[in-house]
């Protein structure tokens, strides 16, 4: 028996394939301008017996597909609690939103808090301030680490971050400090948002800004507390959706390759 | 699923399927054909009891159209309470029957926002304000609140050369706590298990409430009861079977803030209970009677009205205590108007009671009239709802009688 997952978001949309709770597929592909489109012809490629449907656009193919749907709240609960079954506070920072939760020991989803309307804080904000300091996000992210000192960014809006970068840079301003503070200035908004949900604990890190090295040691030093990066930290709610598809109870010990407590 | 039983409106007039501002505007009109004189009121504490015992007509002069914010924000600032914009503009543009067709305008003073943004308007209108006292169970509250109805009295006789006796007060005392009566009855096949009835379609039968004097509810009433009754009779289900009850609590909602509702039961939840003025609030407790001083007592009632303007507002905890007993919700949704301060802090306050009295889910949703955040709101409505412990369907068969009403 597989089950798929399905997480349909504004920017990309991630597709899991799992076999007794395992994950043996998964796919990643830019929603474009027709998320509907870009998500039927993900789910043709591959075969399944059930399908969950989770993200901004999992409404959208109920009319197209037989298929479950689930926040994305619950999806990336489950695949954090599956990943890594002593999780209790998971932070999420995609393409174009910010989402804290917290679980209760049992695994149950406790607190969560969204940004969902403000560029600031999300991937966005970083994919803009890269571009305006002539770095890939790659670059972007190791420029930042090396800073000693940071250049303070202190508006708010992305929109008029991306000017003050400019014209920090245009006085002469180093741009891995100037990298820095807008790592910072990301790194704080996420950290606001993990305080609305949890006192500090363990961070169980997802999304695609969690590959960015520099936002993940600044959260762990901020807080002081050991933040968990999962393999493809992308994934977390579509394989989540996934073991909903498959009916999963949250009993962590069917779940293979999770992490050990 | 729902038995197959033909469920008629609740009130069957040519308004039914209409927004229920419009049963309301014509019940005025006719009520001024036939010489009525129309108060305008904006709030919950104004004390409708007085001004019925005038023999004058009340109309809420609240708006929740999302329409006249703009014209609203040429003089009001963006980040302000939308009820408040929504109100202004269509004072600004001229377009608001009700506030067009009042003869005076009571105003009180519960929070910045409302307080200056009355004296924006106060020229177009003869206007009372009155002074709320804010901490409610001080001794002075009382005092001071039966102090300002009784300059509302002084007012009203200036205003409209007429008199009510104490007896006439008494009389629409009584009045009131007979519709009260009749409310809470209704009330009762909300928190039947499953419901017969829910919010927001309650909402509609009860809108005419605000206006039309209790004679002329009283069949309606009747009508609306019998109607419930025999819901029930022939078992029908209001919302998909093993619905998760939901409370609503906070900011009134009403027009384009009924978002908040339809999205509740778009996401296959039953609103079972709604705490706030446009819900049970007017419906909570009675006036007491024949006490030899009717505008005390009026005072004492109104006081008693839990709004977060209220320092400390120990009765919203009491009042979210007997909704919990009364209809059993399984999770709770704090509305909170954008710009809303109070309602806003004390929904941390809310929040904790909610979880750690009694055990249930809760969430907190800041919004205003746009319809830009209802997919945000659906998103949060559904993950709150996904952890109410399943009823009685299982999860897929829910989701997929939900799709129905989509």
């Amino acid at each position: 028996m597989r089950q798929a997952g399905i997480d349909i978001g504004s920017r990309t949309v991630k597709l899991a394939l799992i076999e007794d709770n395992h994950l043996i597929f998964a796919r990643k592909t830019f929603t474009s301008h027709d998320p509907l489109e870009t998500a039927l012809s993900l789910v043709r490629e591959v075969k399944y017996d059930t399908i969950t449907a989770t993200g901004y656009g999992r409404h959208l193919v109920k009319d197209f597909l037989e298929c479950s749907v689930i926040s994305e709240i619950k999806a990336f609960a489950m695949g954090a609690r599956a990943i890594l079954p002593r999780c209790r506070l998971i932070l999420d920072i995609g393409g174009q939103d910010t989402k804290a939760i917290s679980l209760s020991e049992s695994g149950e989803m406790n607190k969560f808090e969204m940004n969902d309307r403000c560029a600031a804080g999300t991937g966005r904000f970083l994919e803009v301030m890269a571009v305006a300091l002539g770095y890939s996000l790659d670059e972007f992210s190791k420029a930042a680490l090396l800073a000693k000192r940071e250049e303070q960014i202190n508006s708010t809006c992305t929109v008029f971050a991306e000017s003050e970068v400019i014209s920090l840079t245009a006085r002469g301003a180093a741009r891995h400090e100037v990298a820095l503070g807008i790592h910072k200035a990301i790194v704080s908004r996420s950290i606001a948002l993990l305080r609305r949900v949890s006192a500090s604990q363990e961070v169980f890190f997802a999304g695609g800004v969690a590959l960015n090295d520099c936002v993940r040691a600044l959260i762990g030093r901020e807080l002081n507390v050991p933040v968990f990066v999962p393999p493809d930290p992308q994934i977390v709610g579509a394989f989540g959706a996934a073991l909903h598809a498959a009916g999963w109870n949250g009993n962590v010990r069917t779940v293979s390759g999770a992490v050990e407590s | 699923m729902h038995t197959k039983v033909t469920v008629e409106p609740l009130i069957d007039d040519e308004y039914r399927g209409e927004p229920p501002t419009k049963r309301v505007l014509a019940y005025l009109q006719a009520q001024r054909e036939e010489g009525a004189k129309i108060v305008g009121i904006y709030c919950g504490y104004a004390p409708v009891e007085l001004i019925r015992a005038f023999d004058l007509v009340p109309a809420s002069l609240c708006a929740f159209s999302n329409a006249t914010i703009e014209a609203a924000e040429a003089h009001l600032p963006a980040n302000l309470c939308p009820l408040i914009k929504s109100s202004y503009g269509y004072i600004l543009k001229d377009v608001c029957p009700f506030f067009a067709m009042s003869d005076a305008v009571i105003a009180e003073t519960t929070c910045d926002g409302k307080k200056k943004m009355f004296e924006l308007i106060a020229d177009r209108k003869s206007m009372h304000v009155m002074d709320l006292p804010q901490l409610p169970d001080e001794p002075e509250a009382l005092d001071n609140w039966t102090a300002m109805i009784h300059k509302l009295r002084r007012f009203l006789e200036s205003v409209f050369d007429r008199t009510a006796t104490d007896d006439q007060i008494e009389g629409a005392i009584k009045l009131a706590n007979e519709r009260t009566r009749w409310v809470n009855r209704i009330f009762d096949y909300t928190a039947l298990d499953p419901p017969v009835i829910a919010w927001p379609e309650l909402n509609e039968a009860l809108f005419l409430a605000q206006s039309a004097s209790s004679e002329d509810m009283a069949s309606i009433l009747d009508g609306v009861v019998k109607k419930l009754e025999k819901r029930k009779r022939d078992g029908f289900v209001y919302g998909p079977t093993g619905a998760p009850r939901v409370m609503v609590t906070g900011c009134p909602v009403g027009g384009d803030a009924l978002k908040v509702l339809d999205t509740i039961e778009k996401a296959g939840g039953v609103i079972v209970a709604l705490e706030s003025c446009s819900g049970s609030k007017p419906y909570a407790e009675f006036i007491e009677e024949d006490t030899g001083d009717p505008i005390r007592a009026i005072a004492a009632r109104y006081l008693k009205i839990p709004c977060a303007c209220m320092t400390p507002n120990t009765r919203r905890f009491i009042e979210i205590d007997r909704l919990i007993q009364r209809f059993k919700p399984d999770a709770v949704v704090d509305v909170v108007l954008q710009a809303c301060h109070g309602f806003n802090i004390e929904s941390v306050r809310v929040g904790e009671h909610v979880q750690q009295k009694h055990g249930l889910p809760f969430l907190k949703i800041l919004t205003d009239f746009s319809q830009s955040d209802v997919g945000q709101i659906r998103t949060r409505v559904e993950a709150l709802l996904e952890t109410v412990p399943v009823r009685q369907a299982c999860d897929e068969a829910f989701h997929r009688c939900k799709e129905e009403k989509t």
